[in-house]
């Protein structure tokens, strides 16, 4: 009966564990506004990474009124995708102390991608970090969590 | 009892799971839903330092800057009649740094270390204690810079740049007091009507025409809509009219203002001269071709005529103003052809 007892408080404890895991890792979810307040980007979770996508853009078509398209992608068969919907954010991994790692960043305005790592600063802020092979040499811009208003 | 109550976790437990591998699905998505928004805790949304598709921020410039033959002449100074010598040659490296330290959506603060030498090679250079000067000592400009971009809102913001520059006929070995920095600050206050267009009003104390000056700046930051061309410039230290053929390759048509005063300590003593300061400045008109090589490493050509402004001889950190005050020794360079490659680790 101790024995019992014993395995079903470890359990608990486990389960406890990964749940607040899980909670703290998904705290970066949802739809936040870039620095420039050019885009919004929705993050969600795909298994154990995360991934950023445009979902709306302050403005969303070109001279000719035609949605964006990502024409500075170096990969010239990228350049007909729609900015709209592309993802931006690609495989991170959360560590710990919210900080999610070993991701990349795409900026659709120069074509370069760039190593990234994201901290949650509160709830409704994320400072992102882009850099070239060692973060001394990036740029941090700050994110705001945004709140979709119901139609 | 215990085996219902580990069984009814385990549910709770794989429900969980499942949950979690729900919310993941991938389905198409309504993006106008996201066109209604505010940002959470009313957080207030504050403009960035630059205009869309403007040349990009340069990390660490390594560069070489060659100046062509020309002549330099002399007037009298002293029991030294006038005369003239031939530069073959004014040429050297420019490293230039600028890490953003602060970078915070309503404060960005960049900090930056630079160091330039110009070596010349002169003919019949002991003929003049000036020329002797250059030809065995050269001139040296080691600096810190730091610039702080701080947005109010959306639409208003002020600039702060100080340049603080230690200039002479130094050699590391035989550093400059530092008692001779020279400090050069600078104000703008700005607007950013939109991603295209920035620009300010300000002053700046500058040592650009050689000595030191307080003179009104004008900041202009534009990109046309068909975003072919722009203009990048801080009136009157430099103007750019930049042409972009996409966004890894620029090129730019303007002109710099560069100058500085330099500290002579070889010529302390020269014609009784206590603080000998030598008043370099030109106005450099070129056309600039810069091209990423590979990623993030670009390449910068740039060439063009070196317009003499300034190059005579004071006796300690003289402010004119707008008197006339006679220089020490008045000197004359003609223009030179002059070209700079450097190549850039350009910031995301």
């Amino acid at each position: 009966m101790r024995k019992r007892l014993s395995l079903l408080g470890l359990f608990s404890v486990l389960f406890t564990a990964f749940s607040f895991g899980q909670v703290e890792s998904e705290a970066i979810l949802g739809v936040w506004e870039s620095g420039s307040g050019k885009a919004r980007i929705k993050i969600d979770r795909a298994a154990d990474k995360f991934n950023g996508r445009i979902v709306w853009l302050r403005e969303p078509k070109d001279e000719a009124g035609n949605p964006k398209l990502d024409k500075n992608n170096p990969d010239e068969t990228l350049r007909s995708k729609p900015l709209l919907g592309y993802s931006m954010l690609k495989d991170f991994i959360y560590k710990e102390e919210k900080n999610w790692e070993e991701g990349t960043i795409y900026d659709p305005e120069s074509g370069s991608t760039y190593s990234c790592t994201i901290t949650l600063t509160d709830e409704n802020t994320l400072d992102v970090r882009g850099f070239i092979g060692v973060s001394l040499f990036g740029r941090t811009d700050v994110w705001k969590r945004v709140i979709i208003k119901k139609k | 009892m215990i085996r219902l109550q580990l069984a009814s976790l385990l549910v709770v437990f794989s429900t969980t799971l499942f949950a979690q591998e729900s919310d993941t699905t991938i389905v198409e998505e309504d993006f106008s839903m996201y066109d209604d928004a505010e940002l959470a805790d009313g957080a207030k949304r504050f403009c960035t330092n630059k205009v869309l598709d403007q040349s990009p921020n340069k990390l660490i410039s390594f560069g070489y800057d060659f100046q062509g033959a020309h002549d330099l002449s002399f007037g009298a100074w002293g029991s030294l009649p006038a005369s003239s010598v031939r530069v073959k040659s004014a040429q050297g490296i420019r490293i230039n740094s600028n890490f953003p330290v602060i970078s915070r959506a309503n404060v960005l603060l960049n900090i930056g270390v630079n160091y330039w030498e110009t070596n010349y090679q002169i003919e019949s250079s002991e003929s003049h204690p000036i020329s002797s000067s250059l030809q065995t000592r050269g001139l040296r400009t080691t600096g810190v810079t730091a610039t702080l971009f701080k947005p109010f809102n959306e639409k208003r913001f002020v600039l702060i740049q100080s340049v603080f520059d230690l200039n002479g006929d130094y050699s590391l070995p035989d550093f400059q007091s530092l008692s001779y920095t020279r400090v050069s600050p600078t104000f703008v206050y700005g607007w950013k009507k939109h991603d295209r267009l920035m620009f300010g009003f300000g002053f700046s104390r500058t040592y650009r025409v050689g000595e030191p000056n307080v003179i009104p700046v004008f900041m202009y930051n534009y990109t046309a809509p068909s975003r072919k061309w722009g203009i990048e410039s801080v009136f009157p230290a430099r103007a750019n009219f930049r042409r972009t053929f996409n966004t890894r390759t620029l090129a730019f048509f303007g002109y710099e203002l560069e100058g500085q005063t330099y500290r002579m300590s070889s010529l302390k003593g020269v014609e009784g001269i206590a603080n000998p300061e030598l008043r370099r400045s030109e106005l450099r008109i070129r056309m600039t071709f810069e091209r990423s090589i590979k990623n993030f490493v670009w390449l910068s050509a740039q060439a063009g005529l070196r317009y003499p402004w300034n190059f005579n001889l004071d006796d300690g950190n003289i402010f004119r103003g707008f008197g006339d005050t006679p220089y020490t020794l008045e000197n004359n360079l003609q223009n030179a052809f002059y070209f700079n490659l450097s190549v850039n680790l350009v910031s995301p």
